[in-house]
C-alpha cells in the first residue's frame, strides 16, 4: 500500500513530518478521512483531533490542533494549525478547570476560548478513531 | 605628561571595558543561534500560508469586510508605517539604520501629500519617534521579547492593526525592519503588509503551478479567504519580528566583536605608552643622580 506525506506545521514550528497510511482532520463542515491519491482540497479545520496512522491503520499520533487550515493533494497533506498538542499531553483536570473560568467570563474572546476548551476536554473523553 | 598612575588606571578600565564586551558577545553569539533556529522553525508555516495564499486570491476580485485585507480599501491616502527595532542598544547600526530608513520613508510619502501615522515596535524606534515626530505616533510596543513568548506578541500588533484598519484608520500598512541576510549582515528592507501584496511573492514557475492546482474548497473559497487573511497578517509579522530578533543579536555580535578587537589594541598602545614614561623617568633619575655626584 502507499503511502501520503504528512506535514503538520505550528507558526513556531513543524510538529510532524512523516510518510504515513492514514490521516483524519477536524474539517470544517466535518472529519476528513486522508488515503493516499486523495484529490485536491483545501479546507480549514475545527478545534479537534488531528491522527495519523501507519500503513497497517495503526494509530501513530494524535494531536489537538485548535483550527487552522489543510491542504490536501494526491501524495502530500499539509496541516497548517495554529496551536498543537499531543492528545496525551493533555491534562484533564487542568482543563476542566480553565473552562469553569471562562464560563465566568463573557465576551466574544471567551466564547472562542471556551469552545476550544470544550473541544479539548472532547478530544481527551472521545476514542472513535483509535481504531479505523 | 600623563603620570604612570594615571596610566595604569586607564589601562585598567579599558580592559574590564574589554571583558563586558567579550561576555557580551559571547552571549549574543548564543542567541544568534536559538533566534536563528526559531527564524528557520517558522519559516515552513508562513511559505505554506503564502502558497495557499496565493492560489485563493485570485478568487477574491473584490469585496467588503475582511477581504478588505486582500484587496484594499480602494484609496491611498493614509498611511501607517510600522518600524521594527530592537529594546536594547549596543548593536551597531542596527536600530540607527532603521529608524533613519523609516524617516525617509515618511518624508516622503508626506512629500506625496498623504497622512502617515507611525507604530513603533522596540523600545529604541519609539523613544526616537517620540523625539522627532511624536504626535503622529498611535500606538507602540515594547518589550515584546519574542524568542520566549513567540506566536502571541506578533498576534497583540496584528490585532491592534487589524482593528485600526477596519475603523477605516489607514489604507495602507508598510513594515521597516532588518532582514537577516547572514549572521554579519542585515538589510533593512520595507514590506507592505496591508493590502496584502501577493504579486511579489510569486515567480513565474509558481505561477504556472497554481494555474494547473484546481482546489476543491471547504467550506468554501471565501470562507476559508476570510480565515486564511487575519491570520497571514499575523504570521508575517511574527516572521518580522524573529528576523529582526536574529539580526539584532546578529548585530550585536558583529558590533561587540569589533570592541573586543578595539579594546584589545588600545591596551597595546596604552601599555606601550606606560613602558616608555616608566623607562623615561628611570633615566631621569639617573642622571640626576649621576649629574649630582659628578657636582661634588
Amino acid at each position: 500500500m502507499a503511502t501520503i506525506s504528512f506535514d503538520l506545521v505550528s507558526p513556531e514550528n513543524l510538529v510532524f513530518n512523516d510518510e504515513v497510511g492514514t490521516i483524519i482532520v477536524p474539517g470544517k463542515d466535518g472529519d476528513l478521512g486522508i488515503l493516499p491519491g486523495h484529490s485536491k482540497v483545501m479546507s480549514s479545520l475545527r478545534p479537534g483531533r488531528v491522527m495519523v496512522y501507519s500503513e497497517d491503520k495503526n494509530l501513530i499520533k494524535s494531536f489537538f490542533v485548535s483550527g487552522g487550515f489543510a491542504e490536501i493533494n494526491p501524495e502530500k497533506c499539509i496541516v497548517l494549525a495554529e496551536s498543537v498538542v499531543e492528545v496525551n499531553s493533555l491534562e484533564k483536570t487542568s482543563i476542566e478547570k480553565e473552562i469553569q473560568e471562562l464560563e465566568n467570563k463573557e465576551g466574544k474572546e471567551t466564547e472562542e476560548q471556551l469552545s476550544v476548551a470544550k473541544a479539548k476536554l472532547e478530544a481527551i473523553n472521545v476514542n472513535y478513531y483509535d481504531k479505523i | 605628561m600623563p603620570s604612570l598612575k594615571d596610566i595604569k588606571t586607564q589601562i585598567n578600565s579599558v580592559g574590564s571595558t574589554k571583558k563586558i564586551t567579550s561576555a557580551m558577545k559571547m552571549v549574543a553569539a548564543s542567541k544568534l543561534r536559538r533566534s536563528q533556529e526559531k527564524a528557520e522553525a517558522a519559516r515552513p508555516y508562513s511559505s505554506r500560508l503564502e502558497e495557499m495564499l496565493s492560489s485563493l486570491a485570485s478568487s477574491a476580485a473584490s469585496g467588503e469586510g475582511i477581504i478588505k485585507l486582500l484587496t484594499g480599501t480602494g484609496k491611498d491616502q493614509n498611511y501607517i508605517v510600522v518600524p521594527v527595532s530592537a529594546d536594547r542598544g549596543l548593536c551597531g547600526g542596527f536600530n540607527s539604520s532603521i529608524n533613519r530608513e523609516t524617516f525617509k520613508l515618511v518624508k516622503s510619502l508626506e512629500a506625496d501629500g498623504k497622512k502617515v501615522h507611525l507604530m513603533p515596535v522596540g523600545k529604541k524606534s519609539r523613544d526616537f519617534f517620540n523625539r522627532v515626530m511624536k504626535d503622529q505616533i498611535i500606538e507602540s510596543f515594547v518589550d515584546l521579547n519574542v524568542s520566549s513568548t513567540g506566536y502571541e506578541s506578533a498576534l497583540n500588533i496584528s490585532n491592534k492593526l487589524q482593528e485600526l484598519y477596519f475603523d477605516g484608520k489607514f489604507d495602507k500598512c508598510i513594515l521597516v525592519f532588518n532582514k537577516f541576510k547572514s549572521a554579519i549582515s542585515q538589510e533593512v528592507t520595507q514590506q507592505q503588509l496591508i493590502p496584502l501584496d501577493v504579486s511579489n511573492s510569486e515567480t513565474e514557475e509558481e505561477k504556472e503551478n497554481s494555474s494547473n492546482a484546481i482546489y476543491d474548497y471547504e467550506p468554501d473559497e471565501e470562507t476559508i479567504l476570510k480565515d486564511l487573511l487575519p491570520k497571514n497578517v499575523s504570521i508575517q509579522i511574527f516572521k518580522v519580528l524573529l528576523e529582526s530578533d536574529a539580526g539584532e543579536q546578529g548585530a550585536r555580535m558583529a558590533a561587540m566583536d569589533n570592541a573586543t578587537r578595539n579594546a584589545g589594541e588600545m591596551i597595546d598602545s596604552l601599555t606601550l605608552k606606560y613602558n616608555r614614561t616608566r623607562q623615561a623617568f628611570i633615566t631621569k633619575e639617573l642622571i640626576e643622580i649621576i649629574s649630582g655626584a659628578e657636582s661634588i
